[in-house]
C-alpha cells in the first residue's frame, strides 16, 4: 500500500520531481497516520457502542444527552481527558511512569501495520505477518509492568504482576492455536492465509453442507481451535471474564490506579485497539478475513434466505420461552433478504470480497467480547492459571496434532 | 548472593475501595495473593448514634435508627418502635401491625436485592446488579408512595405509623409481587447458576455452625451455615406467628454448607419467602383502622430496662433501652447484626486469596452505617 501510494503521489506532475525515496517516506507517514487515526476513531466509536450495548443488556438507555442518542458522548469524554491535570505521584518512578502508557499504546497500534483490511488495503505485506502481530502485541506486557511498578502503589503492583503472569500464560496456547492454522496454510503471511480461504466447500471436508472455505469449517480441530483462540485472546487482552489485572472490585483499577487524564486515555485507547486486533485476527485466521461468505449473487440470495429462516425460528423460540417478541434480528435479515432478491446489484456487491466483510466479521467478534463482559463474573487468578495451563494448553496441543493427522487423512499433505 | 529476602506485605484495603461496602478498612497481611490475616478497622462512619439517643426524646430517635442501617431503615424503625411500645405496653391496631409487616418485608426484599446485586459486583458480574436495582426501584416507589421518602423514611412511629398508606398502594404492591417472582428466576439464570460464579463462590469462606455461633453471627449468614434461627419464627414478634413461611437454610447445593454461595442463595430464597409473607399480609389486611390512634401523647416509658430483638435483613437487631421514667432514655444500646457478622471475617477469610476475601466480605452483606453507628 505504501508503494502504491508513493506511485500515486509521483503520478502528479507537480509532485513528480520529489524523487522516489522522498515520496516513499511521505507515503510511510501518511499510512502511519491513517493507521493511528483508525485506532483512535475506532476506540471512540467502540466505547460508544460498548456503553450502548451494556446499557441495552442492563435495561438502561446509556448515554443520551451529548449529541443525538449520545453519539458525541465519547468525543466529549476524550476532550475532557485531554484537559485534565497531569498528575504524577511524588513517589512514582517518573521516567517509567511517563513511558509506560506509551509503550503499551505503541505496541498495540504498531500491530495494525500487518493487518490486511482488504486485498489491497494493507500497510506492510510481510511474509511473517502472523508472527509479527503475535510478537509485537506481547510487548504490551512490558508497558503494563512498567506502569504498575512505576506507580509505587501496592494495588498497581498486584495488577501488574497478575497481568504479567496472565499474558505470558495465555500467549503460549494462543500461539500454538495459531500454529495449527499455519500448519494448514504453510505460510505466516496474513494475506496468503486469507486467500487460502476463498471459495466454498464441504463442512469438515466430508460432511456435504456447503459452507465457505473458512478455516473454522476446515476440520473439527480447527473448529475447536477457533474457540480456544477466542478464549485465550480474551484473556490476553484482559477483558472480562479474564480482566483480573484491572479487576475493578478487587484491585481498584489495577495497574491503572494512579493514572489520570491523557495517560489513562492511552491505556483506554490501547485496550480497545487490542480488542479490535483480536477481532481482526479471529476473522483473518478463522473466518476468511475480507472474503465474502457467498460464492456469487445466487449464493447471497440463498444464504440470506437460510439466515432469515433461522431468524424466524429463533424469534418463535424466544417467544415461546420468554413470551417476548424480539423483532430486530428478524427484521434486519428480512430486509437484507428481500433486497438481495429484488436487487441483483446489491446481491453481487454482498458477494464480492472487501473491507465490508472484514469489518462485519471483526464487529461481530467485538460484539461477542462485549457480550462476555456484561454477562460473566470474573475468574479468580488461580482459576485463570488453571484454565490456561491445564485446559487450554493441552487442548491446543491436541488440536495441533489433530490438524496434522486430519490433513494426512484428507490427503492435503503427504509424507 | 544470599537468600532472596521475602516478607509478608501489609495491604491496606479501604476506607476508599470499591468493594468494602462503604468506608470499611481492612488491614490485610498478604503473602503474594494469599491473605494470612485480616484486621477490620472500623469507625469511619461513626456518628454517635447512641450518645445522641441519650439526649433526644423517644420519638426523635426514630429517624436516627433509620440512618444506622440505611439499606433497611424500615426494619430498624420497626424494631425500635416495638421496643418502646413493649416498655409502655401499647396495644396496636391490627392495620398498623399488618402494614408494618408489609413494609418490613418489602424492606427485606430491597435490602437483599442490594446484597445479591453487590455480591455479583464483588465477583465481577455487573449486569445482575443493575437488574436487582431495577426491582429495588419499584419497592422504593412503594415506600415513596407511603412515606414520601425513598431511603430514610421516619414512617414507623412509636404506637403507629406516620400516616396511612395512600389509595392504590395495595394494588401496586400486588402488581410488584406478581412481577417479582419472574424476576428472581432471571437472577438465577444470569448469576446463581453461572459456572464462573459458582467457581468463585462455592466452597469459599466456609463458616461452620460452631464458628458462626461463637462469633455471634446472625441472620441469613447464620442460616446459610445450617443453623435454623430466625427470630420471626423462634420468638415471633409483631404478628409474624400468623404467617406461613419457610426459613431457608444453607444446604451446600454447590459445595459445603456455609460457603459464600450458600450465603448468597439463602438471601435469594428469603426474598421469595418475604414475598409470600407480604402476599398473605395484603390478603388479611384490615380495611378499617386509624393508624395513629395508638400513638401516645407523651412518650415516657416507665422506669426499667428492656432488650428487644427483631429480625433485620442482616440479622438480629437488638435495642437495649434503659429508662428512668423521663422522656429521654438514659441509655440506648443498639446490637447491630452487621457488627458481629463482620467480626468473623478474619476467621473465615484467612488463607484465601485477595479476590476471595472480597467475595467473602460481600457474602456477609455488611452496612457500615450500622457497624459504626
Amino acid at each position: 500500500m505504501i508503494q502504491l501510494l508513493a506511485n500515486w503521489i509521483l503520478s502528479f506532475d507537480i509532485l513528480s520531481g520529489m524523487g522516489n525515496s522522498v515520496a516513499w517516506g511521505l507515503s510511510l507517514f501518511i499510512v502511519a497516520a491513517l493507521i493511528f487515526a483508525f485506532v483512535a476513531v475506532n476506540a471512540i466509536v467502540l466505547v460508544y457502542i460498548e456503553r450502548k450495548v451494556s446499557a441495552f443488556m442492563q435495561v438502561r438507555l446509556g448515554p443520551m444527552r451529548v449529541g443525538k442518542f449520545g453519539t458525541l458522548q465519547t468525543v466529549a469524554d476524550a476532550l475532557k481527558l485531554l484537559q485534565k491535570e497531569d498528575i504524577i505521584p511524588r513517589s512514582a518512578d517518573k521516567v517509567l511512569f511517563i513511558i509506560g502508557p506509551w509503550v503499551i499504546l505503541v505496541a498495540s497500534v504498531v500491530t495494525f501495520a500487518a493487518i490486511p483490511f482488504s486485498d489491497t488495503w494493507l500497510a506492510a505485506n510481510m511474509n511473517i505477518g502472523l508472527f509479527y502481530v503475535v510478537s509485537i502485541s506481547s510487548i504490551v506486557v512490558l508497558g503494563i509492568v512498567m506502569a504498575g511498578w512505576a506507580s509505587n502503589n501496592k494495588w498497581s503492583l498486584y495488577g501488574a504482576m497478575r497481568s504479567a503472569a496472565q499474558i505470558i500464560s495465555y500467549e503460549i496456547p494462543v500461539g500454538i492455536t495459531l500454529i495449527a492454522v499455519v500448519a494448514v496454510v504453510g505460510s505466516l503471511n496474513l494475506q496468503t492465509i486469507i486467500q487460502e480461504q476463498a471459495g466454498t466447500g464441504n463442512l469438515f471436508h466430508w460432511i456435504p453442507i456447503p459452507l465457505p472455505n473458512w478455516f473454522i469449517f476446515h476440520s473439527p480441530f480447527l473448529f475447536i481451535a477457533a474457540f480456544v483462540y477466542l478464549i485465550g485472546a480474551t484473556a490476553e487482552i484482559n477483558r472480562t471474564p479474564f480482566d483480573i489485572p484491572e479487576s475493578e472490585s478487587e484491585l481498584v483499577a489495577g495497574f491503572m490506579t494512579e493514572f489520570s487524564g491523557l495517560r489513562w486515555a492511552l491505556f483506554f485507547l490501547s485496550e480497545y485497539a487490542n480488542a479490535t486486533l483480536v477481532a481482526f485476527l479471529v476473522s483473518i485466521v478463522f473466518l476468511g478475513g475480507w472474503q465474502s461468505p457467498f460464492a456469487d449473487y445466487q449464493g447471497t440470495q440463498i444464504g440470506f434466505s437460510i439466515i432469515t429462516l433461522v431468524a424466524i425460528m429463533w424469534t418463535l423460540f424466544v417467544r415461546a420461552k420468554t413470551g417476548r417478541l424480539s423483532v430486530y434480528p428478524l427484521g434486519l435479515s428480512l430486509v437484507i433478504t428481500i433486497s438481495a432478491w429484488l436487487f441483483p446489484g446489491f446481491a453481487i456487491w454482498m458477494a464480492s470480497p472487501g473491507i465490508f466483510w472484514m469489518l462485519m466479521k471483526a464487529g461481530s467478534i467485538i460484539f461477542m467480547l462485549m457480550w462476555f463482559r456484561w454477562t460473566f463474573p470474573r475468574l479468580r487468578v488461580d482459576q485463570l492459571m488453571y484454565v490456561s495451563w491445564k485446559v487450554i494448553l493441552p487442548l491446543s496441543l491436541i488440536n495441533l496434532m489433530g490438524v496434522a493427522i486430519w490433513m494426512w487423512l484428507t490427503g492435503e499433505i503427504q509424507f | 548472593m544470599g537468600r532472596l529476602h521475602a516478607e509478608e506485605m501489609v495491604l491496606n484495603m479501604g476506607p476508599q475501595h470499591p468493594s468494602t461496602h462503604g468506608v470499611l478498612r481492612l488491614k490485610l497481611r498478604t503473602d503474594g495473593e494469599i491473605v494470612s490475616h485480616i484486621e477490620p478497622v472500623i469507625g469511619y462512619l461513626h456518628r454517635s448514634f447512641e450518645k445522641h439517643a441519650e439526649n433526644l426524646e423517644y420519638q426523635m430517635i426514630t429517624p436516627f435508627t433509620g440512618r444506622c442501617d440505611y439499606l433497611a431503615a424500615m426494619g430498624s424503625e420497626h424494631g425500635y418502635a416495638m421496643a418502646v411500645e413493649k416498655m409502655m405496653a401499647i396495644e396496636l391496631p391490627e392495620r398498623v401491625e399488618y402494614l408494618r409487616v408489609i413494609f418490613a418485608e418489602l424492606q427485606r426484599i430491597a435490602s437483599h436485592l442490594v446484597a445479591v446485586g453487590t455480591f455479583g459486583l464483588d465477583v465481577g458480574a455487573i449486569t445482575p446488579f443493575i437488574y436487582c436495582f431495577r426491582e429495588r426501584e419499584l419497592i422504593l416507589d412503594l415506600f415513596e408512595m407511603a412515606s414520601g421518602a425513598r431511603l430514610l423514611y421516619n414512617y414507623i412511629w412509636i404506637g403507629g405509623l406516620a400516616h396511612d398508606v395512600p389509595p392504590g398502594f395495595v394494588e401496586k404492591t400486588y402488581e410488584f409481587l406478581d412481577a417479582f417472582d419472574e424476576r428472581v428466576a432471571e437472577y438465577n439464570q444470569i448469576l446463581t447458576g453461572n459456572k464462573i460464579f459458582i467457581e468463585r463462590a462455592a466452597d469459599i469462606g466456609v463458616m461452620t455452625p460452631e464458628v458462626a455461633i461463637n462469633y455471634g453471627v446472625t441472620g441469613p449468614s447464620l442460616r446459610a451455615s445450617g443453623v435454623n434461627i430466625d427470630i420471626r419464627r423462634t420468638e415471633p414478634y409483631s404478628i409474624y406467628d400468623r404467617f406461613d413461611f419457610d426459613v431457608p437454610l444453607g444446604q451446600g447445593l454447590q459445595g459445603t454448607i456455609g460457603d459464600s454461595w450458600d450465603r448468597y442463595y439463602v438471601r435469594v430464597l428469603e426474598m421469595g419467602e418475604s414475598a409470600k409473607i407480604i402476599r398473605q399480609a395484603l390478603d388479611q389486611l384490615p380495611v378499617e383502622g386509624d393508624v395513629k390512634s395508638a400513638i401516645p401523647r407523651r412518650i415516657r416509658p416507665p422506669k426499667g430496662e428492656i432488650y428487644f430483638r427483631s429480625e433485620n435483613p442482616r440479622g438480629e437487631l437488638g435495642y437495649y433501652i434503659v429508662s428512668n421514667g423521663k422522656n429521654v432514655p438514659v441509655r440506648l444500646k443498639m446490637r447491630s447484626p452487621a457488627f458481629s457478622n463482620l467480626s468473623v471475617i478474619n476467621e473465615i477469610g484467612q488463607g484465601w486469596m485477595i479476590s476471595d476475601v472480597i467475595a467473602i466480605l460481600g457474602s456477609l452483606d455488611i452496612v457500615l452505617g450500622e457497624i459504626d453507628r
